[in-house]
């Protein structure tokens, strides 16, 4: 219960801080818009020829998503890295809160502001003339995931700034999503793709993401599609919350 | 009750850096604690380590009654710290910060906010309670920091310097509030540079020199060890210092003495009368005499003896004499 409420006290001060910082999030916000529109706009019309999608709006969607909310996601770790810098950080471990409270916070910040932007980037994904098959209730879903993948994709930032101090590292870890983002079905379908490849995505949990979200967008309620994705996040959740508990004790222990 | 106790505790960083070697400590409550040392002694990591942010290499603390390794969440709620960096987050302004930090107490909301506004006017930040603390000068950060460490109310206060780097007039409220808090029974630690603020302050003091407490006890007690009055001469040369230290050494009513260079400090129980014997003494020795003055022993003087330097800090050089 305490735990819940200071995570959520923290968390409003991490958006008052992002509502009185907003270049960050401009630029959060602007360069998943960015490729999206730039995509569709190159390769839309030969979608359909080239690798047969014929929504190629809606199949882009979810990789807008992905890129926004990662990028939200470096959030938590860049400011916690600022917070140890200025030594409030030190000042949070020595009240008497949960100290889990103190990551929770910011991650779920990221997590209510990747919930804004994936509202935003599917609202022009629509207003492009993307479909989406299913309707009002899947839009829900989709914006949530997006919300539920910064909070799981945060963890690497923060459990990089724990262990280092460092903005520059936690910053590094934010570029560690990028290669995986293109090894997945990002501009094409994996049928399309050469055998080298194939395997690689099959690897990368993106790949399921990707595809869970797809499904929503232009497949429909495809539920071994949704389970996958759904079991990918929450894998990754599992991977990212272990590192950042573990590098919170780290620093909280005081060598 | 004891409100701080340790016992040998030690803080190695590695093979060299002894930074805390073995200090014992038992501050009784309700008092103001002074724990004096120049740049490096050990006195951060002193409190670091009493207020749980640092695991000791041995030894044992006990604050408010519970050890600091076995229960330090609950010494966490008990304790209130400023840190000697101000660890503040300067897109909040000064109420938003003090209220956060009340719940994260978990003092109740509306608690929270009346306390947050009475403690603002105490410190003389009313006026700016609502601007964000990038604005802030380094004084009212460090008001807003102490204001930080006593929105839970707590009974024992760690202060790391408070007061370095402060104007005259923002250092003289800040021992104010120390004097009014502790008159309602809060005990302070407060580390210091400051002999002056050591000597106004505290009820007992501590002088750390690299790592190891080298005196201890009330400031008058200490002063007094080393005889109530000093006569400082200043000597032709380090070489005639080092002439008349035996004689000196062994001149009537002298408690002790200290040499630095081509001056050497006597300490006694009565200046006054020893001035016209011990100048007719260096005389009849052929010690010639540049200067001499008559003062009375003070913490510098307590210092120079127990750590064998002045203390020298950050802001203004040489300790004063
Ligand atoms: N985290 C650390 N790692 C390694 N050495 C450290 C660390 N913290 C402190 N030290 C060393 O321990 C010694 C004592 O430092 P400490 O900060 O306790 O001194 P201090 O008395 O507070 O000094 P100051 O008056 O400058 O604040 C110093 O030599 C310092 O360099
Ligand atoms: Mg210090």
């Amino acid at each position: 219960m305490r735990f819940l409420r200071d995570t959520i006290l923290l968390m409003n001060r991490a958006l008052r801080e992002a509502i009185r910082q907003p270049a960050n999030e401009i630029g959060n916000a602007f360069i998943p818009l960015f490729f999206y529109a730039v995509t569709v706009g190159a390769v839309g019309d030969v979608a359909r020829e080239a690798f047969g999608v014929s929504d190629y709006k809606g199949f882009q969607l979810p990789v807008a998503i992905l890129q926004g909310a990662a990028g939200v996601a470096g959030g938590a770790g860049l400011a916690m890295t600022l917070d140890i810098q200025s030594g409030y950080f030190e000042k949070l471990l020595l009240t008497s809160t949960p100290r889990l409270a103190i990551v929770g916070g910011r991650m779920l910040a990221d997590g209510v502001k990747s919930v804004i932007l994936c509202t935003l980037i599917v609202a022009m994904a629509l207003a492009f003339g993307s479909g989406f098959e299913t309707g009002p209730v899947g839009m829900v879903a989709l914006v949530l995931s997006g919300g539920v993948f910064a909070l799981c994709y945060s963890g690497i930032g923060v459990a990089i700034a724990l262990k280092t101090g460092s903005p520059q590292a936690a910053q590094a870890g934010f570029l560690l999503f990028f290669p995986l983002l293109f090894l997945a079905p990002t501009f094409a379908p994996l049928d399309v793709f050469a055998t080298w490849l194939e395997v690689i995505a099959r690897a990368n949990p993106v790949t399921y993401i990707l595809e869970g979200m797809r499904a929503l967008v232009t497949g429909g309620w495809q539920w071994g599609s949704l389970l996958k994705g759904s079991a990918a996040i929450l894998g990754m959740g599992v991977v990212t919350w272990t590192m950042t508990a573990m590098a919170l004790r780290g620093r909280a222990a005081g060598g | 009750m004891a409100a701080i106790v340790a016992r040998a505790l030690v803080k190695h960083f590695s093979q060299e850096i002894k930074a805390v070697d073995g200090i014992d400590l038992d501050i009784p409550e309700g008092q103001v604690f002074g724990f004096l040392g120049q740049n490096g002694s050990g006195k951060t990591t002193t409190v670091r380590m009493l207020t749980t942010l640092l695991k000791p290499t041995s030894g044992s603390a006990e604050v408010g009654g519970v050890d600091v390794l076995a229960h330090p969440e609950r010494i966490r709620r008990s304790v209130g710290v400023a840190m000697q960096e101000v660890g503040l987050d300067e897109v909040q302004t000064g109420r938003e910060l003090l209220t956060l930090q009340a719940r994260l107490f978990d003092v109740p909301g509306p608690v929270a906010r009346t306390r947050a506004g009475n403690l603002l006017d105490v410190v003389g930040l009313a006026g700016d309670a609502d601007r964000p603390l990038k604005g802030y000068s380094g004084g009212m950060k460090r008001r807003l920091d102490l204001a930080c460490a006593l929105i839970h109310e707590p009974r024992i206060v760690f202060l790391d310097e408070p007061t370095t780097g402060l104007d005259p007039i923002t250092r003289e409220a800040m021992w104010r509030y120390v004097e009014d808090l502790n008159k309602g029974g809060v005990t302070f630690f407060l580390t210091t540079q400051y002999l002056e603020e050591a000597d106004r302050l505290c009820d007992d003091i501590a002088i750390m020199d690299r790592g190891q407490i080298v005196a201890k006890g009330s400031p008058e007690a200490l002063k007094s060890s080393i005889g109530t009055d000093a006569i400082t001469l200043g000597l032709g040369s380090a070489e005639d210092a080092g002439l008349a230290e035996p004689l000196l050494r062994r001149f009537e009513g002298v408690d002790s003495l200290q040499v630095q260079g081509a001056q050497v400090i006597l300490y006694l129980k009565n200046g006054a009368a020893a001035v016209a014997p011990l100048v007719l003494a260096l005389a009849e020795a052929n010690v010639k005499v540049e200067d001499l003055r008559l003062r009375q022993a003070t913490l510098d003087d307590v210092f120079l003896r127990a750590t064998g330097h002045h203390l020298e800090t950050g802001d203004q050089g040489q300790g004063r004499l």
